[in-house]
């Protein structure tokens, strides 16, 4: 079997989960399992994080609001400061090709070097199975799933729906709270927000 | 300079300048202009400012709710002191997008009407300066974020009748509130809110606005249904929605300037 034989038979099936209701990505529930590869080739299961927290982040590097959260150096500074804690931080591009912020791998390490992020990893989803398996709606989009598999947050990076770099600093920061509140054993105060950004740039 | 040293030079630099140049261009998708009803401030009547957006084909801005993604418009007024200014009258909108990503907007021309109030003059008093911040976002297949600082003045042709005029079609674009006769409620169930509407005459397709995010699908098809008394729409729920709702809020659209405003009271089943 080709390798890209399985791999557009995984993306189908993905594809097919997204389509069934019983696999929203829905808070309080088990976050929907994906299998994925990332700008090195290597490849990321869901199960491979069990006993983690894992955040994933919808990027989209030509979106005015996702910009806001790296020209702010914000976003870097949570991947930095979340992975240091020993969470996973997966950033997800699901542009398709000839759309707004599809990448190659090597060109998007280029850009991570450049721009000093600091993700464990970026998974590249430009036939969008992963993106409509979490219905991830705009970049940014967060998620948070916790050690036991079970999606914990889902929504904005924060409360200041803009494109506007000075509202960083203003801004309550969903992620952060969401992340310290979990870590700490205590419930998600805000677990779920309207995502707010560019749409994601699925294929037709 | 040599002929070969200057050919190294002259096209990078003209591409500059056609890049340049074009992204000039490119990024004024929108054209904004802060417009007035009138000429004079009547007295005990509100004076209707308007922003004016006029969209490129196929662009797109935002209503009060944008949907799943974008954000609506935002206004900073500078007004003389005595003088307020009240919140937006968002006309109908339409629903953008195709796919799991759908938003609330406006394409090609929208007026965003709101009233300027203040201290009531005896007699009419000429146009008050007046000026505006907006901030908006106008997305295609991209977005781009735009500013743009506005003063009002009058109309540079002189033509206020065109300015007039283009308040009164606005107005015909505004929701109304429900006509008298009309009800409307709403069941929930696990999966979806479905709407009755009893209406007071035959209504052939409807569509459902809502105010507050995160509580229908918005891409989700809705479904229509007309029955005796008027019609359903069922909403599928929102993901992201976890705990119940007492109203849902929003606007039922059944033709062009028929848009109604409706609160539904919310029952679970």
């Amino acid at each position: 079997m080709t390798k890209r034989f399985l791999t557009s038979t995984l993306a189908l099936f993905a594809v097919l989960l997204a389509s069934s209701p019983i696999w929203a990505a829905r808070v309080g529930e088990a976050a929907p399992q994906f299998t994925a590869t990332d700008t090195n080739g290597d490849v990321h299961k869901l199960s491979d994080y069990k006993g983690k927290f894992v955040v994933l982040e919808w990027s989209n590097r030509g979106c005015p609001y996702t910009q806001k959260h790296y020209n702010s150096g914000n976003m870097q500074q949570l991947q930095r400061e979340w992975t240091a804690r020993g969470v996973i931080w997966l950033t997800v591009i699901s542009s398709a090709p000839g759309k707004q912020g599809y990448v190659t791998g090597p060109e998007e390490n280029a850009y991570l070097t450049q721009v000093k992020a600091a993700p464990s990893a970026v998974l590249l989803d430009p036939t969008g199975a992963l993106g409509h398996l979490y219905d991830a709606k705009t970049t940014p989009d967060i998620f948070i799933i916790n050690p036991q598999g079970t999606l914990i947050y889902s929504g904005a990076i924060d409360d200041t729906p803009s494109t506007d770099v000075a509202d960083v600093s203003k801004a309550k920061n969903y992620v952060s709270a969401a992340l310290e509140e979990a870590t700490s054993g205590k419930a998600v105060a805000v677990s779920t927000s309207r995502p707010y950004g560019c749409s994601v740039k699925y294929a037709d | 300079m040599s002929l070969r040293t200057w050919q190294k030079i002259a096209l990078p630099l003209a591409m500059l300048i056609f890049v340049a140049n074009a992204r000039a261009q490119s990024e004024s998708h929108a054209r904004i202009e802060l417009i007035a009803e009138q000429n004079t401030v009547a007295p005990g009547k509100p004076l209707w400012l308007g922003l004016l957006f006029r969209l490129d084909p196929g662009w797109h801005i935002y209503w009060q709710n944008p949907g799943d993604s974008g954000e609506p418009p935002k206004v900073q007024w500078q007004l003389p002191p005595g003088f307020a200014a009240g919140s937006i009258l968002w006309p109908q909108p339409i629903r953008l997008g195709t796919g799991t990503v759908l938003d609330y907007g406006y394409e090609e021309q929208v007026l965003l009407m709101a009233p300027l109030k203040g201290t009531s003059p005896e007699h009419p008093t000429s146009l008050p300066g007046i000026s505006a911040d907006v901030k908006y976002i106008v997305c295609r297949e991209m977005c781009i974020p735009g500013k743009a600082h506005l003063t009002l003045a009058p109309p540079a042709d002189g033509n206020w009748s065109a300015w007039r005029s283009l308040f009164e079609q606005t107005r015909q674009q505004l929701p109304k509130s429900l006509p008298a006769g009309w009800k409307v409620s709403a069941e929930s169930n696990k999966t979806s809110f479905v709407l009755s509407v009893r209406a007071g005459s035959q209504v052939r397709s409807a569509s459902f606005f809502p105010l507050e995010p995160g509580q229908i699908d918005n891409s989700s098809p809705q479904g229509f249904a007309s029955n005796r008394a008027g019609f359903t729409l069922t909403l599928k729920k929102s993901d992201q929605l976890l705990k119940p709702i007492s109203t849902l809020k929003g606007l039922i659209v059944v033709g062009p300037g028929r848009a109604f405003e409706i609160a539904a009271h919310v029952v679970s089943r």
